[in-house]
């Protein structure tokens, strides 16, 4: 299992390496340009050839690329061209907000998808079950952007129930506690929109492992030795049910330094992907390398977090 | 259940004839002839279907029917912008009174024909870079999937974005490329994973005894023995395309106006949200409903096409 680990770990190395000179090039492969985008347009042409000597833009791409990499390496991702900050603060003031965003939406969806998919497997072909199926097609089947849509339209327009966008309210002098009531409100409606993707395609999962489970021959050793039926499903079916779902679970978290880009979209979630949005508008390469390097590093991350973890859940598997 | 209830009805009937029609000498039905009948029987799959054929019919053959110039503009009229559904106009008109009925058709056309072009080089891709990687194994396998997985780490959304305000000029064809770039991976890890296992099987090594080129045993031997999954892919792919596609037309990013898309239509849409909720209702519910009738059908294909499922 250790020497598993460091092999897929040097592996990722050159795949790292391949992806940055890669998505390098894209970035600056954008059409207007830094100086197009983001320099004032009565610039002289003095000042303008003095902005692009320091943000370096005048080198070969090759030198360009080569600075960038061996400052990243120290972990030095540069400065942004629109605020001169470092990329790293940027990139620490927006974790927290799509760290809250996707952690308490994978809370909410894991235990709603356990449920609704242990539900539909137990009573397999009932009109439950066959309700939430339908509700879990609609989900899937729904692009982000509509739902949080919709969502908005209805609590927030309609009803006037719940904020529809940001993370407070503003121009109100609140004590602690009611300016944290203020921010759950403002976290409900994009906790439900990203949260209802992810159910709708674990419980799906949930409910195709459990039924394969529920087959087993272990299954039916433990219903003759008279264990009940609660204790069958929870000690029994649901563990070994559930290991495929972990690995799901792990997997989509590696898209979290993306941030939620289109939900935080729509419901104006100040996290990593509006920054993206913005960062790609205003053309700040620094950020955006940043960003993509830093997601790329996660999702394969994460792909290994998976595999370790199905293996470390399940003892049949073994990795060489 | 049903199953009993026919046995019951029919066991006098049958009774006297079982001797003399033993099962295995029953007319036999062809592998297409069962694959067809399991797909019929799933009511939600023929269901899917018959929409996605009204579907197209209607984006396709309507504008027939229904002559409006979809771009056309009608600004300077209070009674046509913004219009309630009317006679003149079935679905009323969006903000500058454009005929919102023949903008969902183009947009239809768009979606549709963007969804489904990019799901075949999607998947041509994939069978390409799978079935060499899958057949030839090696050093070709480990250079194609290291590919494979770098396209797959790259964050979607994120660089999707990046591209289509690089290489994208908004036309339709820019945005097929596109969605086709990201779309092939899965296919290509599938087609892959059937060739390793096919690969071993004594037809092919039966057919390259007599001198069968290695192309001849992929293409023409083994690939249609890995058709199933494949097709079901396919089908799913059309789906997730289409709300790719919607996606990056609502974010600004795919088709530009004022040319129609159903995901540019609801962008457009949502800022009229409360004076006119038909321009948001409409497109969104034709992309939710085609992607719900697509994800059934290809569900209803992955059951016909499992050699697994017990014949009943």
């Amino acid at each position: 299992m250790g020497r598993y680990i460091i092999r897929r770990i040097l592996q990722a190395i050159p795949l790292l390496f391949l992806l940055s000179i890669v998505m390098f090039s894209l970035i600056h492969l954008l059409p207007g340009g830094a100086d197009a985008v983001l320099f004032n347009p009565r610039l002289t042409a003095a000042g303008r050839a003095a902005l692009r000597a320091r943000m370096g833009l005048d080198d070969p791409f090759y030198i360009q690329y080569f600075k960038w990499i061996s400052a990243a390496l120290t972990g030095n991702f540069g400065y942004s061209f629109v605020t001169n900050e470092p990329v790293s603060s940027i990139l620490a003031r927006r974790f927290p907000a799509t760290l809250e965003l996707f952690g308490i939406a994978f809370l909410v969806a894991l235990t709603l998808a356990i449920l609704i998919g242990v539900i539909s497997a137990v009573r397999q072909g009932t009109v439950a079950d066959y309700s939430l199926t339908i509700l879990a097609y609609v989900g899937i089947s729904m692009p982000a952007f509509l739902l949080g849509l919709f969502l908005q339209d209805i609590f927030g327009v309609t009803l006037q129930w719940l904020p529809t966008s940001g993370t407070g309210s503003y121009g109100l002098t609140l004590s602690p506690w009611a300016s944290l009531f203020d921010h759950l409100q403002h976290l409900i409606l994009p906790v439900i929109a990203l949260s209802i993707l992810f159910i709708a395609g674990w419980s799906r999962y949930m409910r195709s492992s459990m039924i394969e489970v529920v087959k087993q021959d272990y299954m039916r050793t433990a219903r003759a030795k008279g264990v009940g039926q609660v204790s069958l499903l929870m000690r029994h079916a649901f563990r070994n049910a559930v290991i495929p779902l972990i690995t799901i679970v792990a997997l989509d978290f590696g898209a979290i330094a993306g941030g939620a880009t289109i939900t935080e979209g729509v419901f104006a979630w100040p996290g990593m992907g509006l920054l993206f949005i913005a960062s790609l508008n205003a053309r700040d390469y620094p950020v955006l390398i940043a960003m993509l390097m830093i997601s790329a590093f996660l999702v394969i991350a994460f792909n290994l977090i998976a595999d370790i973890l199905y293996a470390v859940l399940d003892p049949r598997i073994r990795y060489t | 259940m049903d199953i009993s209830e026919e046995l019951n009805a029919t066991v006098e009937e049958v009774e006297p004839f079982l001797e003399l029609t033993p099962a295995l000498v029953q007319k036999r039905r062809s592998q297409g002839r069962i694959i067809f009948d399991r797909f019929v029987r799933n009511k939600a799959a023929i269901g899917g279907a018959i929409f996605l054929i009204l579907l197209f019919v209607f984006c396709f053959l309507g504008p027939a029917l229904w002559r409006v110039n979809p771009n056309q503009q009608n600004i300077l009229s209070v009674s046509e912008t913004l219009a309630p559904p009317s006679l003149a106009h079935l679905f009323g008109t969006d903000d500058v009174g454009r005929d919102t009925l023949a903008r969902v058709m183009a947009g239809g056309r768009v979606s549709l024909s963007v969804g489904l072009t990019s799901m075949l080089m999607a998947i041509l891709l994939g069978i390409g870079i799978g079935s060499f990687a899958g057949y030839y194994g090696g050093v070709v396998d480990n250079v194609l999937m290291r590919f494979t997985d770098a396209v797959l780490a790259i964050p979607l959304y994120l660089l999707l974005f990046v591209l289509s305000a690089s290489f994208t000029d908004g036309t339709p064809k820019s945005v097929v490329v596109l969605i086709a770039f990201f779309g092939w991976t899965y296919a290509a890890r599938l087609v892959r994973g059937e060739f390793l296992a096919l690969k071993q099987r004594e037809y092919v090594l039966a057919s390259r005894t007599i001198g069968a080129s290695n192309l001849r045993l992929m293409f023409r031997h083994m690939l249609p023995n890995a058709a199933g999954p494949i097709i079901v892919n396919a089908t799913l792919l059309i789906g997730t395309n289409i709300i790719l596609e919607s996606v990056l037309s609502y974010f600004g990013f795919g088709i530009k106006p004022p040319d129609a898309s159903w995901g540019s239509m609801i962008d457009v849409g949502q800022g009229l949200f409360d004076v006119d909720p038909l321009l948001v209702l409409i497109p969104g519910a034709l992309v939710i409903l085609t992607v719900l009738s697509v994800n059934l059908v290809g569900d209803g294909l992955r059951d016909a096409l499992d050699p697994y499922m017990t014949e009943r």
